[in-house]
């Protein structure tokens, strides 16, 4: 029996792309792939981030656990972390970070000399990994400004010194949050506005001024020419009801009607720097093929369900 | 100290096999399938794929605790179906889809850096 597709073929439409940020519209779907989507970025593609810290010397006014900790959070650039292996997973090593499949080794040599407090940042991490680096920010404007000193992770005195040696891993953010490629993925139904304009003609100028003005956010405005209320940014309504309860109040009920397209979502991707935003979405997209390959019936499942006599065999075909 | 290993929460263990499927033994044509280390992000989009499905009477899943790192799908079809046809159909056409959506964001994305 050859089984009916019910395949749907979605849409997207990129609105806005930069390297860390991006904006797109995502069609013809419906809400659990947006939000397996929105869950998969956050939580499920792969980063590298530091792991194992071995300190030689700390005699900073952090503590060893606390320097290890911070170590972590830094992002580090991730392009290659799809195809490493994951310590747990790599036969070449015990994951003692002598093995570049699956660990990037770190060092860091600090030593505040001066009378001046020495800020050791993540510049002063030197990867034996060129392609897995503390994230930059080049387009940073003033060439002192704080972004162009990188990510401080402790300030010493005079006499102060701070030496060790650290892994890097590959993980994904379900593990720790330190591996989440993303800094914020989020959407939303496209609100679909409509203006009843038979009513809103029966509202003076100063009711429709009020209606408008009862929305948190601009989404309503007063046309100066023609003194109608237009949807000057339908998006900018964040599904709160207000003008609805105001419509009410007046006496109103159905002058507008808002409605969320549950077909149609507006995503907003902003990523660590770990990896572009546009990358995140595509290994977002092969990471969640790789859980629907893994979740396919093993043979020998299927097999066992044969034993019920022919109505399982002749069901499985197809 | 006994804290369990981080990865136990998405490694399979050995020799447990990452997706079960028990009969219901009293209704014709329902099953269960038991998928070990997944979560809401397969549960629903497997969910709601099976309710596009004609033939599929019921189909739901659980989350049973949250520290069972597991999910069970049920599934209940017409007998023009059964559970496990059911089942592939949805994650086959899940596949596409994604396959689809790849393609799509790809062809968008040659488009937009064209431009700049």
């Amino acid at each position: 029996m050859e089984g009916v597709s019910y395949q749907r073929f979605p849409k997207i439409k990129i609105r806005e792309v930069k390297d860390e940020c991006m904006k797109f519209e995502l069609r013809n779907t419906d809400a659990s792939i947006a939000n397996a989507l929105r869950r998969v970025m956050i939580a499920e593609v792969p980063t590298m981030a530091i792991d194992l810290v071995e300190i030689e010397v700390n005699s900073s006014v952090l503590n060893d656990e606390f320097i290890a900790h911070r170590l972590g959070l830094i992002p580090l650039t991730s392009e290659r972390a799809m195809s490493m292996r994951f310590s747990r997973d790599c036969d070449a090593c015990d994951g003692d970070g002598q093995c570049e499949y699956c660990s990037v080794e770190f060092r860091l040599s600090a030593k505040c000399l001066g009378d001046q407090t020495l800020d050791v940042t993540s510049k002063d991490l030197y990867s034996s990994d060129h392609s897995v680096v503390p994230v930059d920010f080049p387009d940073s404007t003033g060439y002192d400004s704080p972004e162009q000193r990188g990510i401080v992770i402790v300030k010493l005195r005079r006499g102060q010194e701070l030496r060790l040696r650290a892994i890097a891993r590959k993980g994904i953010g379900k593990d720790h949050a330190k591996w989440s490629p993303a800094a914020t993925v989020t959407f939303m139904y496209e609100p679909e506005i409509h203006i009843n304009e038979d009513m809103m003609e029966t509202l003076s100028l100063e009711e429709k001024q009020s209606l408008v003005d009862s929305s948190p956010t601009k989404v309503f405005d007063i046309d100066p020419n023609t003194q109608k209320v237009v949807v000057v940014d339908a998006e900018a309504y964040t599904y709160d009801d207000e003008v609805l309860k105001k419509a009410e109040a007046m006496g109103k009920p159905g002058i507008i009607d808002i409605r969320a397209k549950e077909d149609s979502f507006i995503f907003t991707v902003e990523s660590t720097g770990a990896i572009k935003a546009s990358q995140l979405l595509l290994n977002a997209i092969d990471v969640l093929k790789q859980k629907l390959d893994a979740v396919r019936l093993s043979d020998d499942t299927v097999d066992a369900d044969d034993q019920f006599g022919e109505l399982g065999a002749h069901m499985r075909v197809g | 100290m006994n804290a369990p290993d981080r990865y136990e929460r998405f490694v399979v263990p050995e020799g447990v096999k990452k997706v079960t499927y028990e009969r219901d033994t009293k209704i014709i044509n329902a099953a269960s399938f038991t998928i070990e280390r997944e979560d809401h992000t397969i549960g629903n989009i497997v969910r709601m794929q099976l309710h596009r499905d004609e033939n599929v009477l019921f189909a739901g899943y659980k989350l049973p605790h949250p520290l069972q790192y597991k999910i069970i799908v049920r599934i209940h079809t017409t007998s023009q179906s059964s559970p496990m046809q059911a089942y592939n159909q949805a994650v086959n056409d899940l596949d596409k889809e994604l396959d689809h959506l790849k393609k799509a964001f790809e062809a968008e994305l040659a488009k937009h850096s064209a431009d700049y």
